[in-house]
């Protein structure tokens, strides 16, 4: 639809503007917001709420990494939030536990994470479902799961040591956006400078080639749903350990805004097209979104519509999404 | 008949496990084996249906909707808020809401075309906008119905609840157009390859502006009838229509790759997802169990049966 998907279009400075715009139009759309917000209200640019914004940005970002990954395979996963919160419910689990309580934290929620993201890798691949019913469908087994355990109200504290994760700060840098900025480079280098990257890359582009010149499809698909359920895994500890009291529904909506978040940061939900670091991107300026519209002053009802528009905006100033259609 | 289960497995799978759970149920509940029961299935099934039907067309041209519970959440609350129990007002109300829904809809096929951006984008968009006008309207649920107005929720002809017959008759039409006329041509022919169709020269943009003020005008029925069975509109329901239509378009044998699919397996979808929630309510089921086995019949349904001619086609 886009005029870049035409060959014989090129050559040519128009297409270099376009391309240009794709690349960087959502990082620009993304400073004039800020600096427009900025020079409107005072509330936005204390450093107070500079802080607040980074510290929300992390659990979120850190689900993206794992959303992205999935979508460059032709794939999406929904049972993200689900599986964050079951890691926000399994933090609870040791209180007995003392200072073991954050190991067996950490060693459960992994082993959890691993069963999701197999399930979801072996139904897509090996069964051939498609990823929105597999998904969604352990996403619902595992809220069924979640709830007979806690019979419908979790109690109980999470370990100080995620609650020093989510919501401390390490000279005045939220730690959890350390964790992000290292959770995101593992990932990026993953996916950018190794050989199971390239295979990731090449099956999202077109899985029949790359079965063709020997990769193994099934593999790298099941990888990639792993690496989200994992990641999500560890993004629910981290914004539980944010809000440090835990219910059934921590992570609801992240879902949805972690695959608009990695659209917005131009990765195509045909596969095969986009990197991590504008998936971030993207989880950054949908998190000042929702900052914006809080300190404006809007009545809350207006929240979501001046939501919803500037998600639309975004998306269709710079189409960065143009590709995917 | 026999021919054209062959061609869809799919609808094979699907009757396959709607025949077990009637099976099952009969044997384990005696309530459930009931004329009364199964009016009562059929009565429950309209919302889902209207829905799914919209979702199952828009799902064929490669979209998704996933704006439908904020839409349902407006539309509701304002029909009942301004008939508020005046029965001069509920006609015109309901036609004014209606087209509301139909516009809508055109509001959101409108914004795929002209700005390019994937349908899962502009519909979550669209559902925060709407959710937001809802609460706007009101935080309550206001107003009502007046006396006999809940006789399209409750109803029946010849003992058929009105709401699914109603659908039933959608659904024919809907089918209908999908397999005979040209506009159901162009809509599968764009959602096979929308890059061919638009090279052929189809008229694309209306393909899509039908199709979405199609799904805009079934949301805007099911909130009417969601109003006429609860008697007022609520601005926070959220219904799962969303995820519920997908579910049941999908199990129907639909692709979410676009370009093939039948409304046929869509309804039959919708009737074995309603079947299933209300046979585990009379197996005393807890909700949480219910949610467990709701998602293994799915993964069941689709790994076993659907999904499978994907190699074979």
């Amino acid at each position: 639809m886009n005029t870049t998907s035409f060959p014989t279009d090129r050559s040519g400075k128009q297409i270099d503007v376009v391309a240009m715009l794709e690349r960087y139009g959502l990082l620009a759309f993304c400073a004039v917001l800020v600096l427009l917000t900025a020079s409107i209200s005072p509330a936005f640019r204390s450093p107070t709420n500079l802080q607040n914004v980074l510290t929300n940005v992390a659990p979120l970002a850190i689900v993206v990494l794992g959303q992205c990954m999935v979508i460059l395979v032709r794939g999406f996963d929904l049972s993200v939030s689900s599986v964050m919160a079951t890691a926000a419910v399994i933090a609870t689990q040791f209180e007995s536990a003392g200072a073991m309580a954050f190991p067996l934290t950490l060693l459960a929620t992994l082993i959890m994470s691993l069963i999701i993201g197999l399930a979801n890798g072996f139904l897509v691949t090996k069964r051939g479902m498609s990823p929105f019913l597999a998904t969604l469908a352990t996403m619902i087994v595992l809220q069924g799961l979640r709830f007979a355990w806690t019979r419908g109200a979790p109690s109980g504290r999470v370990p100080p040591e995620i609650q020093v994760i989510g919501a401390g700060q390490f000279y005045g840098v939220p730690v959890n956006l350390v964790v992000l900025a290292v959770l995101a480079l593992i990932v990026w280098i993953t996916l950018a400078k190794t050989p199971f990257g390239r295979r990731v890359y090449m099956v999202g582009g077109g899985p029949r080639a790359a079965e063709l010149v020997g990769v193994n499809v099934d593999r790298i698909v099941i990888a990639c749903y792993v690496a989200s359920a994992v990641l999500a895994g560890i993004g629910g500890l981290v914004l539980v350990g944010y809000v440090s009291g835990v219910d059934n529904w921590v992570g609801r909506g992240y879902e949805l805004d972690s695959i608009v978040a990695a659209v917005m940061g131009g990765v195509a939900l045909s596969g095969g097209r986009g990197s991590v670091l504008g998936g971030i991107l993207g989880a950054f300026l949908l998190t000042v979104i929702f900052n914006i519209v809080l300190l404006l002053g809007f009545p809350v009802q207006l929240q979501f519509v001046v939501k919803g528009l500037i998600i639309i905006l975004a998306m269709a100033v710079y189409r960065v999404g143009g590709e995917i259609r | 008949m026999i021919a054209y289960l062959r061609r869809n497995p799919a609808l094979l799978g699907v009757l396959g496990l709607i025949v077990l759970l009637a099976v099952i149920g009969c044997i384990f509940s005696a309530d459930f084996r009931s004329i009364q029961n199964l009016q009562n299935i059929f009565e429950q099934s309209a919302p889902l249906a209207f829905t799914a039907l919209g979702q199952t067309v828009v799902i064929i041209t490669r979209g998704i909707d996933l704006s439908i519970d904020a839409q349902i959440a407006l539309l509701s609350s304002v029909a009942s808020g301004v008939i508020d129990s005046d029965p001069q007002r509920a006609l015109p109300v309901v036609i004014g809401v209606l087209a509301a829904g139909a516009f809508i809809g055109l509001i959101t096929g409108a914004l795929i075309v002209a700005l390019r951006i994937h349908a899962l984008i502009v519909t979550l968009g669209m559902a925060a906008v709407l959710q937001g006008l809802a609460l706007l309207y009101t935080l309550t649920p206001v107003g009502g119905i007046p006396d006999g107005y809940d006789f399209f929720a409750y109803g029946r002809v010849l003992g058929v609840p009105v709401g699914m017959a109603l659908a039933v008759v959608l659904f024919a039409v809907v089918g209908f157009v999908l397999a005979y006329t040209r506009l159901g041509r162009q809509i599968f022919a764009f959602g096979g390859d929308p890059h061919a169709a638009t090279m052929v020269g189809l008229p694309t943009t209306r393909v899509i502006l039908f199709t979405y003020c199609l799904m805009g005008f079934l949301t805007a029925i099911t909130s009417v009838f969601l109003v006429s069975r609860l008697g007022v509109g609520n601005p926070v329901a959220d219904g799962g229509f969303n995820l519920g239509s997908i579910t049941a378009v999908v199990i129907g044998g639909t692709m979410l790759t676009g370009g093939r699919g039948s409304v046929l397996g869509t309804l039959l979808g919708v009737f074995m997802v309603q079947l299933l929630n209300n046979l585990l309510n009379f197996l005393d089921v807890s909700t949480f169990y219910q949610w467990m086995i709701q998602g293994a019949v799915v993964i069941a349904a689709v790994s076993l049966f659907v999904e499978r001619r994907r190699t074979t086609a």
